[in-house]
């Protein structure tokens, strides 16, 4: 129940109160009471405080000492960061990075570091270098298990060994072990990304914000085990970042651009080298770095060619033309489906009514809607989709604003009902679905298998409501109903995204687009293209057979066929291509797994394979770092030259291991207020019980005296 | 004998001050029935949820402890020294915490890997966190049949936007979440953090 009901009996009964309360101060003081009372109930109502979900933003590394002793568990402290140099080089549509991060082991222990590191949803690790004090560590591609058990034994030996595994698709764990007290770890990854586009813009995008702190939860009785709380003034200081890219288009370019950053752009050999206006910038947000073609030197087509290992790679993307549209969008039937079940309780129930009613307010004359609503029931408002007169619309708002959130949530009969099509033969209207839910359901498949068969021509679009909604289920689900999804996370944030939403619901659509390879034979990724809205650019990976015979592209726009022919002789070098292209292929086994087209055996078999001939890292496949350098003679320093890392240019290799600096030492105070940084958000945890017990009581005593007292009083007037 | 009119006259005299005392009266009831009712229906669930979490159990997969829930049991906190036991339900939304604790959402099941997160109400089920002291020991059994002892080892107040708690923090820890003060009226941003790990 959200807080604001606190003390205000309920809502018809409001009003008679007000009333009772004006006539009782008419009466006397005991109604002056009894508005206070009522005023006091009101002023206790408070905001409910909705819980958005925790995620680590960036790169952070944890030491993991064992407390001998007192013989407790693991103490887990945050390193300082030391520094942060990213080198990226775009060619074409992709983008290599490089991240080279320092870090310190502070503590007196040896510890095992574990670096948590998101990356771009489309990124595939496939490198990764260490140096651990003097040992330089190079990681090797090898199956999840194996992997594990060569870095236990190691670990297990007191040898230094480091391990990158997948946790969720763009999150990935480094785990290093045996890091001597004092040490300075050097971290270098790199990985491959496509550079997205969006209406003539492409752009990248690189995670940065200030890892969160983890606060250890064992630090008042192991004080020793605690990290050096970092200064926010120095903060800057010890966090720096430096970032330089070299921007290799592949077209004249009419600007390069940052919104987050303020950018140095100079002319290099075959492009631009971008750095930051200061060189160097605290952590505190992402990096986006925007280009655009000069005009009409927009390529329409991207084409890039790569031979890996004796294999032909192409990458493809041209941009439908897709016209803006000049008259009225044509009618359309929507159906909204909204989300009533218990755990939309409270915000959520609240981001959704106000969506619904944003699309009821946004409905065109000519457009026909219907409403469902769901929880464990499913009430479907009108029996077939309705014109959107004032009547109409009126009954669905007032429909919509009675709803409460309660009961189970049984989404695949609502699924169902909404796709129930009863113009099925009307091909000149589009038929949208508006799917508005948490998606709190365990049986996924069930949802997707009813899309899949009672989709016809409507196209479903998921809106993800409140904190954490399910996000694989949305996205899978707009995806088979050849939609999009849409998260809306707080009820400030509802306007843009239904704006932005209805947006894409008015405008042409390009769809049933095939990609066909002639002349040779080829293995496309992805294997089915999705439908593609005004400035989505078609993007498509394969390895083919040979060089040669075209690619040709065809499908509807807007209801007119479309076709386009790209000779792969024209295509230009890129670089990257096959790691791109076995990304692409790791995510189709996923969703083939997901939709369970194929077995759990089979997918993690493709990905496994996938995985170890592209070298790169997935759910069964890890970088497993073993110590092949050998060891250097105690005590003897680490020379510049041994280094086989690229040291980002700008830093002062003798400060980084001479020791010395360190800029917290004196930094042992407990964490105030100001440093704590948000992690996972706690949900609220107070009833309004007492609250209701409370006033209760409080309304009980008034209306006892109100009525002992008119008692009284009457009695006097009568004796007078 | 009083006259007849005379008893008009007082009841009519009175009525302005009857009705509206009668009125605030009735609210006032209805008010403390609906704030007693939530304690009584936190403590009703637990028993149905018991009987779900015993079924979870044998038969090793999730059972709804009603028809129409939205959520199930997922596993049974106990606090050995308080003689006192608890039901957690799966998510943390307003709805499963009427019932009971609530296993929050992006956070591992008590004893993998990561940081374990369970809230409740200060009021109902974790009305006797502020009575678990260091050294407490805190039993968690799964539905999947395993039991992990836990530890107390600290307690923090935090907000509940800067709780610092980290779900994927090496080690595997278990913090249990409720508001903060435990026995303020209203509800307000401070909440208060029980963190325990697993005893070897």
């Amino acid at each position: 129940m959200p807080a604001s009901d606190v003390g205000a009996p309920r809502g018809p009964s409001r009003p008679r109160v007000i009333a009772l309360a004006a006539l009782a101060l008419h009466r006397g003081a005991a109604g002056l009471m009894l508005v206070l009372a009522v005023l006091a109930a009101l002023v206790f109502c408070q905001k409910s405080f909705a819980a958005e979900p925790g995620d680590v933003t960036s790169g952070a590394l944890l030491m993991r000492a064992r407390d001998a002793k007192t013989g407790g568990g693991d103490q887990v402290i945050e390193a300082v960061r030391l520094g942060t140099d990213i080198d990226m080089t775009v060619s074409g549509l992709t983008v290599r990075t490089r991240v080279t991060q320092a870090f310190r082991n502070d503590t007196g222990h040896w510890v095992e570091a574990v670096y948590v590191y998101p990356l771009p949803d489309d990124g595939g690790v496939d490198t990764l270098k260490m140096v651990v004090g003097d040992k330089v560590i190079v990681g090797e591609i090898k199956k999840k298990a194996e992997a594990q058990a060569i870095y236990d034994a190691a670990k297990a030996q007191g040898r230094k060994a480091a391990l990158v595994e997948q946790g969720r698709p763009n999150m990935f764990t480094n785990s290093v072990a045996n890091v001597g007290p004092g040490e300075t770890v050097l971290v270098q990854i790199e990985y491959q990304a496509p550079v997205a586009v969006s209406a003539g813009d492409y752009s990248l995008r690189v995670p940065l914000v200030v890892a969160p702190r983890y606060t250890s939860p064992g630090a008042p009785t192991a004080p020793d085990a605690m990290a050096p709380i970092v200064d926010p003034r120095v903060h800057g200081k010890i966090n720096p970042v430096t970032i330089i890219v070299h921007l290799r288009a592949g077209f004249p370019l009419a600007g390069v651009s940052s919104a987050t950053h303020a950018l140095d752009v100079r002319d290099e050999r075959g492009g631009k080298r971008i750095t930051l206006a200061k060189g160097e910038v605290p952590a505190d947000r992402d990096f986006v770095l925007t280009w655009r073609a000069a005009p009409l030197a927009a390529p329409a087509v991207g084409l890039f060619h790569e031979k890996v290992a004796g294999e032909d790679y192409v990458l493809a993307q041209l941009t439908p033309p897709i016209a803006a549209r000049a008259t009225a969008p044509a009618p359309r039937d929507i159906v909204f489906v909204i989300d009533n079940s218990g755990s939309m309780g409270g915000e959520s129930m609240q981001q959704a009514k106000a969506s619904l009613d944003y699309g009821l307010a946004h409905l065109k004359p000519g457009d026909r809607f219907n409403v469902v609503r769901f929880d464990d029931t499913v009430t479907v408002l009108y029996p077939g989709t309705v014109p959107a007169d004032a009547a109409h619309l009126a009954k669905a708002q007032k429909y919509v604003a009675g709803l409460d959130a309660d009961g189970g949530t049984e989404m695949i009969p609502a699924m169902a009902a909404a796709l129930q099509d009863d113009h099925a033969g009307e091909t000149g209207r589009v038929r949208q679905v508006v799917f508005l839910t948490d998606g709190a359901i365990g049986d996924e498949q069930g949802l997707f298998d009813t899309i899949g068969a009672n989709r016809g021509r409507s196209r479903v679009f998921m809106v993800g409501i409140g904190s954490a909604p399910n996000t694989y289920l949305m996205s899978r689900a707009a995806e088979l109903g050849r939609g999009t999804f849409t998260h809306i996370g707080s009820t400030d944030a509802v306007e843009e995204a239904m704006r932005q939403l209805f947006d894409k619901l008015e405008s042409p659509v390009a769809t049933n687009l095939t990609a066909v390879f002639e002349g040779t034979d080829a293995d496309l990724a992805p294997a089915a293209l999705p439908d593609l809205y005004r400035g989505e650019p078609i993007t498509v990976a394969a390895r083919v057979g040979a060089m040669k015979g075209a690619l040709r592209i065809s499908g509807m726009i807007d209801g007119k066929p479309w076709e386009t022919r790209i000779s792969l002789k024209d295509a230009e070098a890129g670089k990257g291509i096959s790691k791109l292209w076995a990304r692409r292929k790791v995510t189709d086994a996923e969703v083939a797994r997901s939709l369970a087209q194929i077995s759990e055996e089979e997918a993690d078999a493709r990905v496994l394979k996938l995985g170890l001939d592209h070298q790169l890292v997935t759910s069964q496949t890890s970088l497993v770092a073993v110590d092949k350098t050998p060891s250097r003679p105690a005590g003897a320093p680490l020379a510049r030259a041994d280094l086989p890392l690229n040291l980002p240019a700008g830093w002062d290799f003798d400060v980084l291991f001479g020791g010395a600096r360190h800029p917290s030492a004196d930094g042992q105070a407990e964490a105030d207020a100001d440093q704590q940084i948000a992690g996972l958000d706690l949900p609220q945890t107070a009833t309004d019980g007492p609250m209701l017990v409370m006033v209760g009581l409080g309304l009980l005593v008034l209306g006892g005296l109100l009525g002992a007292g008119g008692w009284v009083l009457s009695d006097r007037r009568r004796t007078a | 004998m009083i006259p007849v009119r005379a008893i008009q006259g007082a009841a009519r005299r009175r009525l302005p001050f009857l009705v509206p005392a009668a009125l605030v009266a009735a609210v006032g009831l209805a008010l403390c029935g609906q704030g007693l009712w939530i304690p009584a229906k936190a403590a009703l669930a637990q028993v149905l949820l018991e009987r779900a979490f015993a079924r979870s159990v044998a038969t090793g997969r999730p059972v709804k402890p009603w028809p129409w829930a939205d959520t199930w049991p997922v596993a049974r906190i106990t606090f050995p020294r308080l003689h006192h036991s608890v039901v957690v339900l799966d998510g943390a939304s307003g709805q499963a915490l009427a019932f009971g604790p609530g296993h929050v959402a992006g956070t591992p099941d008590a004893g993998d890997r990561g940081t374990a997160v369970y809230a409740a109400h200060r009021d109902t089920h974790f009305a006797l966190l502020g009575q678990v002291r260091p050294g407490d020991e805190i039993e968690v059994a799964r539905i999947d049949g395993r039991h992990v002892r836990f530890r107390m080892v600290a307690a923090q107040v935090v907000r509940w936007d800067a709780s610092g708690v980290d779900p994927h923090a090496p080690g595997r820890a278990l913090a249990l979440a409720t508001c903060w003060p435990l026995d303020a009226k209203t509800h307000g941003p401070l909440r208060y953090l029980v963190w325990a790990r697993p005893t070897l």
